[in-house]
């Protein structure tokens, strides 16, 4: 799960070019939006097409989508149970 | 009704060191490789590191650019408008791509937001709270001129003084640039970019990019503008005959004659199919000096806008830049530029410019 997690860190760094960032200064618990990363509404989309490309994860409800966006590990948790490819 | 135009400010982030003019062409920068890449700033001054990790090259310099522009002026602008022949190609191509890779599924949004031709006037319009007039024309290389002609009209139909942001801007990305070279854009022959117009008896130019932004005003209320600019003309597809009339008709309307023109500025590219109108426009002006800019800047859809730059560089500092001289003029005060330019398509347009002080 740790070695996980690095590598979605890295993933969420490259897609949202994150220039400067590494995996390891991001908190697993930290929240994505507002405080701590302090993405916006187009990131939570690219987050989206994250999952779709590497997990084959389609999230399509948006309050599951706000759920499962809320941190490194909601995110890691949910590929974990939910990933396709 | 008043058409002047006075420029109260000139920003041109280009291949040349043109973003801080006192460093213009100190030293030139030429290249070899039959294109010229536009010489990158530090954009972080004017955008956030939230919105700069998202933006593509063209963005980026064009809301410097055009920023900058304002604070120079030192004015909120009443409208912004633009001209671009092909926008934000790198998003485009980048969302293109990813519509074949991904089956049109899971596409970016970044890049379709941002590869829209309006998305530099959107950046500008949110940064300075311009909720005004704001328009963006794309019309390949009359672009920035239609800009120009849309802002002359709102500033001549406005009372009282007014501010408009005008702006002109393009990028070369090598996906572009291959496309190009296969339907003869671009000079077969490996030439240094300095040495461009001395290749104008083979077919071809180079490519270019860049980002031009103006301040114009309708009044020179403070004196701070040196230049301004009096007629605007397009031209779709002239002959050499249509051109000369054109040109005459436009300095009589004007009040002026060939002999009042101090410098003609000429966007002339190298292309041997556009020797005959260049040596054309040379006799009809054969007391002023002429001066190009393409082998500084490269060929592109809104190249007239470094163009624009410079003349008004060249009324400012009463100066030619001794790399962009073709020949020298009889006088010696530089009052009225022509500037003249021709697209790869053909088209061709004409700009008058005065000093204003």
């Amino acid at each position: 799960m740790e070695d996980f997690k690095v590598t979605l860190k890295q993933q969420i760094i490259d897609s949202l070019n994150l220039q400067g960032m590494k995996p390891e200064e991001i908190d697993d618990n930290a929240p994505l939006f507002g405080e701590g990363l302090g993405l916006d509404s187009i990131d939570s989309l690219e987050l989206m097409v994250l999952l779709e490309r590497n997990y084959g994860i389609k999230i399509e409800d948006a309050r599951e989508g706000r759920k499962v966006l809320t941190s490194v590990q909601s995110m890691a948790d949910y590929i974990q149970q939910n990933r396709k490819i | 009704m008043n058409r002047v135009m006075y420029i109260k400010a000139a920003t041109c982030i280009s291949p040349q060191h043109s973003y801080d003019a006192e460093m213009f062409l100190a030293p030139p920068v030429s290249s070899d490789t039959g294109r010229l890449y536009v010489l990158d700033q530090d954009y972080r001054k004017y955008i956030s590191p939230v919105a700069i990790r998202r933006m593509s090259r063209l963005l980026k310099m064009s809301i410097t650019a055009g920023m900058q522009c304002l604070a120079d002026a030192n004015v909120q602008p009443d409208a912004i408008i633009t001209g671009t022949g092909r926008g934000s190609v790198s998003d485009m191509e980048h969302f293109l791509h990813d519509m074949i890779e991904f089956k049109e599924e899971a596409l970016n949004p970044t890049y379709f937001i941002q590869s829209t031709y309006n998305s530099v006037n959107g950046w500008l319009a949110l940064q300075t709270k311009c909720t005004s007039y704001n328009q963006t024309y794309v019309h390949r290389g009359l672009s920035l001129e239609l800009a120009l002609l849309d802002a002359q009209l709102t500033l001549s139909e406005v009372d009282g003084t007014q501010n408009v942001l005008v702006g002109g801007f393009d990028e070369m990305t090598d996906y572009y640039h291959f496309v190009k070279n296969k339907v003869g854009y671009w000079k077969q022959e490996q030439i240094n970019s300095l040495e461009l117009l001395k290749h104008n008896d083979t077919t071809g130019t180079i490519g270019g990019e860049g980002s031009s932004f103006f301040v114009l005003s309708n009044d020179n209320d403070n004196d701070n503008a040196t230049t301004a600019i009096t007629a605007i003309q397009t031209l779709h597809k002239p002959t050499v005959e249509e051109l000369q009339t054109a040109v005459l008709s436009l300095l009589t309307k004007n009040g002026l004659t060939a002999n009042d023109i101090d410098v003609l500025l000429s966007g002339m590219n190298g292309n041997s199919g556009f020797k005959a109108f260049n040596d054309a426009m040379a006799n009809m002006l054969p007391g002023s000096a002429i001066a190009a800019f393409k082998h500084l800047c490269g060929d592109f859809d809104t190249a007239t806008g470094f163009g624009l730059w410079l003349a008004n560089y060249m009324i400012a500092k009463q100066t030619l830049p001794e790399l962009a001289i073709i020949k020298q003029g009889t006088s010696k005060a530089i009052k009225h530029i022509l500037l003249f330019n021709q697209t790869i398509a053909g088209d061709a347009s004409l700009m008058l410019l005065e000093q204003s002080l």
